[in-house]
């Protein structure tokens, strides 16, 4: 893939739609995510921010629109045709390794140790030796502080544990572009910083996140910009400054961010 | 009792114990080879494809094996299929079992969280690399116990292939029976070699189970 210059968006999204049969699930989305930008995509249950993650590495195919990452159609072989054609799955997978995921649910394999979790694709994708790709993996896993428990299976890691494995598997593919859906969602409170200091190491390092979240904390301390989604449309999309400020010009997000503030949250 | 008849037939009886045991093996692997292959077909399959596999289930599972190995065996030379009776008994166990087996799997299929398979594309691993590293590990562990299961029920269906004269052990202990007038001894020994080979796959099935589920244990 050719490095678009670093001025230019390094994810362009413009007039994203998404049906399930009848039910359109995203509307006409336009944003443009930087290079080394965090974005966090905050809504209501059921919006679309899911949704719109997944049209980002091809796992929903998008119906209308467009997505590019670094000046490449992401998943179609081309915008213009009618119908469209998915790309071959060899060429959707050079995509996606340049795209890292992260799940509400984690989806380790559970059959394999922390560090064959993420050594996995270094030796199938990338094609390492399985010295390489076990030193990879160590560095990938002593990044999210987890060198002591490269030798146990996921059952036997607690949840922050197992998300911060699930990064560790993510980054060791050095993709230019991390997806986050609710990452920390599935945590018991007490374990719901250590992921988070986690994200916002690598934000600090540069790496361009997009993140759902309800963490507004995390939204409003570590996003460049939020995106507010409502019934499949984007309604907002600012610097956290304004998104969280004493009065959002837009009344879908006041009434949204309200039950936060209730709580003290932001 | 008279041990001195085992003595005279033991050779016989342990002929067609042998004779089960190779209709068991080949039949039972051939279907659960067959089974995954329906199963994956299935799966992974266009849509006719999965029409003539549901059918083919179904036909097979609604009907009784002697009736599936009569026809092969004494309806295949109408078709050019003349088979030897280990010949046709082997093939109709493959047949008989194949559409269970392939049910195992696609159950196996289905309890696989397809969120892993999800993982697994992000990170770029192509499809049969999923299936073999991701899929199958896993599906393991629900159905180890089903297939160790059937293949125990399959042990005694052999005995079915000795109405079209396999040499096979329910036979060899009917000549017994029938030539020595004695019935109690024969089919003691029939009972106990079919003991022999549910314990040993119980044996071997537990073992793969505690295979199977290693990483489950907790530390
Ligand atoms: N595979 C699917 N088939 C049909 N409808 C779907 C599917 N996936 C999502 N939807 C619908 O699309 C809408 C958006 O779903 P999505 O999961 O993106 O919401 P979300 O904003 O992520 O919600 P949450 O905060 O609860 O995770 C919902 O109404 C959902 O019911
Ligand atoms: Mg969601």
């Amino acid at each position: 893939m050719d490095e678009t210059p670093k001025d230019q968006p390094i994810i362009r999204i413009s007039g994203l739609c998404k049906y399930f049969d009848d039910f359109e699930a995203l509307r006409d989305i336009t944003l443009d995510v930087n290079r080394s930008e965090v974005l966090c995509l905050i809504g209501p249950s059921g919006s679309g921010k899911s949704t719109l993650l997944r049209c980002l590495n091809f796992l929903e195919a998008y119906d209308g629109g467009e997505v590019y990452l670094e000046g490449d159609l992401i998943g179609w072989r081309s915008a213009r045709e009618a119908p469209r054609r998915p790309l071959s799955s060899e060429k959707l997978r050079r995509q996606r390794q340049h795209i890292g995921m992260v799940f509400q649910q984690f989806n380790l394999w559970p059959h394999m140790t922390a560090l064959e979790n993420v050594a996995e694709a270094l030796m199938h994708v990338k094609g390492l030796s399985k010295s390489e790709a076990t030193t990879k993996a160590r560095a990938a896993l002593a990044k999210v502080n987890l060198s002591d428990k490269e030798k146990n299976y996921p059952a036997n890691l607690s949840g922050g544990q197992q998300q911060r494995v699930a990064i560790a598997r993510a980054i060791a593919m050095e993709p230019s572009v991390m997806l986050f859906d609710e990452p920390t969602s599935a945590l018991d409170p007490e374990l719901v910083g250590e992921v988070l200091s986690v994200m916002k190491e690598m934000a600090n390092e540069g790496m361009t996140m997009v993140v759902v979240t309800h963490e507004m904390g995390f939204a409003a301390h570590v996003a460049d910009r939020v995106a507010f989604l409502e019934e499949g449309r984007l309604v907002a999309c600012s610097p956290p400054s304004e998104i969280f400020g004493r009065e959002p010009d837009d009344p879908r997000v006041r009434a949204f961010l309200k039950t936060y503030r209730e709580r003290n949250v932001v | 009792m008279e041990f001195d008849l085992f003595l005279r037939y033991g050779p016989a009886l342990l002929t067609g114990f042998g004779v089960t045991i190779l209709c068991w093996l080949v039949g039972s692997f051939g279907g659960l080879v067959l089974g995954f292959v329906l199963a994956c077909l299935y799966r992974y399959g266009p849509a006719p494809l999965r029409w003539v596999i549901y059918a083919y289930v179904e036909v097979i599972r609604g009907t009784p094996f002697m009736i599936q190995l009569f026809i092969l065996y004494y309806g295949g030379p109408h078709f050019g299929l003349l088979l030897s009776p280990i010949q046709a008994g082997i093939l109709s166990f493959i047949v008989y079992g194949s559409p269970y087996f392939s049910e195992i799997f696609r159950s196996g299929f289905n309890a696989v969280p397809h969120g892993q398979v999800e993982a697994a594309r992000c990170v770029g691993l192509s499809e049969g690399r999923i299936l073999r590293r991701i899929i199958l590990p896993q599906m393991l562990v629900p159905i180890t116990a089903p297939l160790t299961n059937f293949f125990i029920i399959l042990t005694k269906e052999t005995a079915i292939l000795s109405v079209v004269t396999v040499p096979e052990l329910l036979y060899e202990t009917q000549t017994m029976a029938a030539e020595t007038f004695t019935f109690v001894e024969p089919f003691l020994v029939l009972s106990l070699f079919y003991w022999l080979m549910v314990i040993g796959t119980s044996w071997v099935g537990a073992k793969a189970e505690a295979r199977v589920t290693r990483h489950l244990r907790k530390a």
